[in-house]
């Protein structure tokens, strides 16, 4: 079971308004290699996982990308806040306002719904963890394609701490499937 | 926008160990940042740290929130650590010592400003004290 904890694991407080900035961090609230994916493609692989280090792993990674979802989710919302219809509309955000007001539905920057097609389950865990290390590879990618588009040091900071994790993220898979592979671990069935 | 141009190639990149294939500092890392500094990166591990697009990280207001935040941190970043290395002692009492730190600074936290999290004995009171503003999300 999980529990709630009210704050961010990393403060949020963003001051300027940014339409455009706002749209283009939907990227990693419903996006491919969003939060939302990470901690679903996660949850969904440690019933296969071949021990405990990675049942363990999996189930405290996905945690905690729940979480970075909830700073995503922050970020847009106060980068959003008291918004006019007519700035949505030069934002490029008009279609959003049609259908869901200022509601932070799950799309991508462009869009596009969130699918679980976006999540990675083979069964497999050496396929798996190697499919969440480049997950966490695109996503650091994708982090810093959005602090390219900044120089707002509020929206910067979270940012940095969130591409950080990712690095981090990254290195545990790599280390957990080199250890599978060095200590020929099997999953029993 | 300013000038800043994308470091496209990875390997110039300053710290950019995580992505070498031979890079083994695992087991044992030779050291960790203390909870502040390691909050502030987003990593709590020297050898693995990665800067982008800024040499500095950013400093945050060193107040007691920031250092229950920090120590929670900690104590979780050095979890995922000890998930696939369970028998790192110096890691298990670092984490000890950094939960400890945590739970108390949001006890701390909780019976100064009120509930963090439901079961809070400073939730226990009339009336109800979880729905009190602020929501993580509102700044």
């Amino acid at each position: 079971m999980w529990k709630y904890v009210k704050k961010l694991q990393y403060p949020v407080n963003i001051r300027k308004k940014d339409l455009k900035m706002a749209k283009y961090l939907y990227s990693q609230y419903g996006g491919p290699d969003s939060e939302l994916s990470a901690a679903l493609r996660y949850l969904e692989q440690r019933y296969t996982m071949p021990d405990d280090r990675g049942k363990a792993l999996l189930t405290d990674i996905a945690t905690e990308e729940i979480a970075h979802l909830e700073m995503i989710a922050s970020m847009i919302y106060q980068l959003t806040k008291g918004a006019t219809i007519e700035e949505l509309k030069q934002a490029g955000m008009g279609g959003t306002f049609a259908q869901h007001d200022s509601a932070l539905f799950l799309t991508d920057a462009n869009g596009v719904p969130f699918t679980s097609a976006y999540t990675e389950a083979s069964g497999d865990f050496i396929a798996d963890l190697e499919s969440d290390m480049a997950a966490e590879q695109r996503a650091r990618a994708t982090y810093e394609h959005l602090m390219d588009l900044t120089d707002d040091k509020d929206v910067l900071a979270p940012l940095a701490f969130l591409r950080q994790r990712e690095v981090v993220h990254y290195q545990r898979f790599k280390e957990l499937r080199n250890l599978y592979l060095k200590e020929k671990i099997q999953r029993k069935i | 926008m300013n000038n800043y141009k994308p470091a496209l190639d990875y390997y110039n990149y300053k710290n950019n160990n995580f992505n070498q294939p031979t890079f083994t500092k695992n087991e044992n890392p030779s050291a960790i940042y203390d909870p502040y500094q390691g909050f502030i990166r987003g990593n709590m591990f020297p050898d693995l740290y990665n800067s982008y697009k800024t040499n500095q990280p950013y400093a945050l207001k060193e107040d007691a929130f920031t250092y229950m935040d920090a120590f929670a941190f900690a104590a979780h970043d050095i979890n995922l650590y000890l998930d696939i290395y369970p028998n790192d002692k110096d890691m298990i009492a670092a984490f000890s010592e950094y939960t400890l730190q945590a739970d108390k600074l949001m006890e701390e936290y909780q019976s100064k400003y009120g509930p963090l999290v439901v079961s809070s004995k400073t939730n226990m009171v009339y009336p109800w004290a979880w729905d009190m503003e602020p929501w993580p999300w509102e700044n």
